[in-house]
């Protein structure tokens, strides 16, 4: 059984507002929309990061009543409100996504700051004052779960924990529940939080862009001057259903998902990226060929760089070692604009398959040599060729998918 | 993508194993065999202001065990998982590193290195957070056991861990079963590992879900649950590819199934259609009749509403003959795992086809009476003619996933 | 005002601040009214949550057989059992 899947719907909330419309505007001018994350004594060193691209306290209206989400933590709020949005066109069914709908989530760092509260008070207060609130909603599937009740959506629930990588694993496995027949519709996507202490410990590694005397803090993807990324929350949801289904019921697919797989390198640290541009690429052409397809059918990329020191390099080592002697196609770097986590990747992910016009790349202006990646500077995206989104894991995994704009 | 006539049948080649019982496949089995419980007091964390003071703690490990000492620094979790991983390539036949054709990982926790972030946290507050400490938060990240299997063995396909609380590893092993039956890979390592720590001792005792005793699923007077670590493995591959290498089939996985109640956030339907469905599906993707299921390894955590909802949901999936479908709790044995839960449960349970026989339940107060379980108690139960075997996962949110195995085609008892 | 009356103001507020009821105001939750199904549409969590503030406010150990839908079926009744535990317990050895 190998149906054809499509993308037929997709809600987000992230730091441009809810929705898919403000992210593509923010893509469109080339400007992320950043906020100083609090710091709480102690937390943050100094000269460290000082900005995210944070979703406030928007307010969710119609895709979560007022009272509705009285016990959910805010990765479970996005993500409802993001699936919401992506079953709006669904047709009669509203918001019921129907028995058999699978729900496939990511999460890099799960509900963050339930967690946090929660272990505080264990720690100060005692653990028998531990929160039976906080703690339903501190595991990784709580939004996964809230999203299936929310939605009557009775299919398989998956939380995927991959990192950088999740987002499209939870596409690539979700499309696979479709393609394989087992169900006809899945939520896919992928949601995180950033609160302060996440933040602040992600700048302990080292992983976020700062401020040098040479420039002010920001996320540089393939720049020679790159230091780190930006971090992001929020939520991005898609409905994928099978091709035929969709067309019956006269909607509109946005794109097709043609291909997808994931390889490892094991030469990464627990927490960074390696050097094995060889087994990534093997990993690539591998899945590229089980779905008939070779790098030549690639006519753009959506790159994951995000301005990481070590990953931007594998990437773009990656990149240029696919393509080989043929020139590289067009290359999206929208971690740029969008950050890393919370949804912003994947739902640029859709907005290229779609051909929507991208901006300039903010922060980039030097190219590293070592790299030789010039990313994209603005303007309509070439029609031609498949899309290849990729985005590599800290800690080594990897995974890819190929889209069809249609 | 390329379009397979009909699903590759696949082998499990290897089983790795950690828990409270100990170290190893080879102390699993023992107290599985005697329904003896490896449940009691325990250390990992400080439990003297709770209500509770029972777990299955993996004991300290043995010599042998040892890991070499870049990986010794790594998280229980971690360590957990490379110990049974290791375990469970070198019983599949496998030497070395795992490089050459394509290799998944494919991985469920809960826990992963929680308990040494909650170390790191504690130092972090009283404003000792230092450099020097940050290795402990390394292995927070639910990914690392997975990646830390998948790092050890080298090797180079996918590698996915999944976090959806009690039915995580068997979605990892579902998952894995769909990239083999996809041609995706030639071979798969599916499991889990999770470790005890204060957040998830404190959250369940919040919720008064854990049983002050032994947990005694199915039990007429059951209390709860009781919380284990330690971690699973298997070693999954196409069944031909096994039989040309000359490997020990060990069990086939015919299929899985899974579903969410969409219903609650903890407590499960009452009337357990959640779970039938995802027995269902497993049935169905397992080609396997329900009149063929002879042995049933419960999910079974001793909580009034679970194993109430999960009985419903067998008399769904067998009807009259659900009193009669030996069923085994493997939690009275190992406690709960949470999401590696069901990991070690798929080893209990190829490890039972392949001895032809269930396994008892620990405890000896009376069955739940309103429950026809014909739940295995005492001495092991020998299993009739060559059966297929169900093993089901219900989880916290409503995620439940259910796995199918069979003795190896031509492997008599 | 009793002990009794304060006790069942304080539950109120308990209810609201630790169950997040935004828009309920202690006031408006009837002494005998209903707390979960129709009425205030409690669950098993909620009752849950309410046992560890309740806990921690009063200073009093609540067992698990205890939480039932008859104590907890009530503000009134829930002030009754507080009242009681209260009478019957020294204070609890992890209390602050």
């Amino acid at each position: 059984m190998n149906r054809s899947v499509v993308i037929t719907g997709v809600g987000a909330v992230s730091a441009f507002g809810l929705g898919l419309g403000p992210i593509r505007e923010g893509l469109l001018a080339g400007t992320p929309r950043l906020t100083e994350v609090e710091r709480p004594e102690g937390y943050h060193r100094a000269g460290g990061a000082r900005l995210a691209a944070l979703v406030g306290a928007p307010d969710l209206g119609p895709w979560l009543p007022a009272g509705a989400g009285r016990r959910m933590s805010p990765p479970s709020r996005f993500a409802v409100a993001a699936a919401r949005m992506a079953l709006r066109p669904a047709g009669d069914e509203g918001e019921r996504a129907g028995t058999e709908t699978a729900v496939f989530l990511s999460t890099a760092f799960g509900p963050a700051s339930f967690s946090e509260k929660l272990y505080r008070s264990i720690l100060t207060d005692g653990p028998e004052t531990a929160s039976p609130f906080l703690f339903t909603e501190c595991v990784a599937n709580a939004p996964a779960a809230q999203v299936a009740i929310a939605c009557g959506a009775g299919g398989p629930s998956v939380t995927i924990v991959q990192r950088e990588a999740g987002s499209l694993i939870a596409l690539g496995r979700g499309a696979s529940e479709v393609t394989s027949g087992r169900t006809s519709r899945a939520l896919v996507g992928v949601v995180d939080e950033l609160p302060p202490m996440a933040h602040a410990l992600l700048d302990r590694y080292g992983a976020l862009a700062r401020a040098t005397p040479e420039s002010a803090e920001v996320a540089r993807p393939f720049d020679r001057r790159r230091n780190g990324f930006t971090a992001s929350e929020g939520a991005t949801v898609l409905l994928l259903e099978d091709e035929d289904s969709a067309r019956a019921r006269a909607t509109r697919p946005l794109a097709r998902i043609r291909a997808f797989g994931g390889a490892f390198d094991a030469s990464a640290s627990r927490v960074g990226w390696g050097t094995g541009v060889a087994t990534l690429r093997q990993g690539l052409l591998r899945l590229l060929d089980r779905a008939g397809l070779g790098p030549r059918d690639l006519g753009l990329v959506v790159s994951g760089a995000s301005g990481s020191v070590a990953g931007d390099r594998l990437e773009a080592l990656v990149l240029r070692a696919l393509f080989a002697d043929l020139p590289l196609p067009r290359i999206l770097a929208p971690k740029a604009v969008t950050g890393e986590y919370g949804g912003g990747f994947l739902a640029s992910v859709v907005l290229a398959a779609e051909r929507h016009p991208f901006g300039p790349t903010p922060g980039f202006a030097e190219p590293d040599p070592e790299l030789g990646i010039v990313p994209h500077g603005g303007g309509a995206l070439p029609r031609g060729g498949l899309l290849l989104a990729g985005s590599l894991a800290a800690g080594g995994s990897a995974f890819w998918v190929v889209l069809e704009t249609l | 993508m390329p379009h397979e006539a009909r699903p590759r049948r696949i082998a499990v080649t290897g089983l790795g194993a950690v828990s409270a019982a100990g170290w190893g496949v080879a102390a699993l089995w023992p107290a599985l065999r005697e329904g003896r419980t490896a449940l009691g007091p325990f250390s990992r964390i400080d439990h003297t202001r709770h209500r509770t003071h029972v777990a299955g703690q993996v004991p300290d490990a043995p010599f042998s065990a040892r890991l070499p000492r870049h990986l010794a620094r790594l998280s229980f979790s971690e360590r957990f998982a490379l110990f049974a991983a290791r375990e469970a390539v070198a019983d599949a036949g496998l030497a070395g590193p795992l490089e050459d054709g394509p290799v998944g990982v494919f991985f469920g926790t809960s826990t992963g290195g929680l308990l040494e972030s909650e170390w790191y946290l504690d130092r972090f507050w009283q404003g000792n957070g230092g450099r020097a400490a940050l290795n402990l938060m390394a292995g927070h990240q639910l990914n690392a056991p997975g990646d830390a299997v998948a790092r050890h063995l080298r090797v180079t396909g996918p590698v996915e861990t999944i976090s959806s609380a009690c039915a995580s590893a068997a979605l990892a092993i579902a998952a894995a079963l769909r990239a083999l039956q996809e041609g995706e890979v030639e071979l798969a390592i599916a499991g889990g590992s999770d470790c005890l720590c204060a957040t998830t001792y404190a959250g369940f005792n919040s919720l008064r879900s854990v049983d002050e005793s032994p947990c005694r699923p199915f039990g007429q007077d059951r209390g709860g649950l009781s919380l284990g670590e330690g971690a699973g493995v298997l070693v999954l591959e196409p069944l031909e590819r096994a039989r040309t290498r000359g490997a020990r089939v060990r069990a086939q996985l015919l299929g899985a199934g899974a579903s969410c109640d969409a219903n609650h956030m903890t407590a499960p339907l009452e009337s357990g259609q959640g779970a039938a469905a995802a027995i269902a599906g497993a049935l169905a993707d397992a080609s396997t009749g329900p009149e063929q299921v002879g042995y049933v390894n419960a999910h079974g955590t001793g909580t009034p509403l679970n194993d109430a909802a999960e009985w419903a949901a067998l008399v769904t999936a067998f009807g009259d003959r659900a009193p009669r479908v030996p069923v085994s709790a493997t939690k009275s044995i190992v406690g709960h795992l949470l999401g590696s839960s069901g990991a070690i449960e798929a080893v209990a349970t190829v490890l039972c086809l392949e001895a032809g026989e269930a396994h008892p339940t620990a405890g000896d107060g009376p069955v739940d009476s309103r429950l026809k379980v014909d739940l295995v108690r005492g001495e092991p139960r020998r299993l009739s003619g060559d059966p297929a075997a169900l093993s089901t996962s219900l989880g916290f949110g409503g995620a439940n996933a259910a796995l199918v195995f069979a003795r190896g085609p031509g492997e008599a008892a | 005002m009793t002990e009794h009356d304060a006790i069942r103001s304080t539950i109120k507020k308990l209810i609201v601040t630790s169950l997040n009821l935004e828009g309920v105001s202690a006031d408006s939750i009837g002494d005998d009214q209903a707390l979960f199904g129709q009425g205030l549409g409690l669950d098993s969590v909620d009752a849950l949550e309410l046992v560890v503030a309740m806990e921690k406010e009063f200073r009093i150990s609540i067992q698990s057989d205890e939480i039932d839908r008859e104590v907890f079926g009530s503000v009134s009744h829930l002030a009754t059992f507080v009242e009681t535990l209260r009478t019957r317990q020294s204070p609890t050895p992890h209390a602050p």
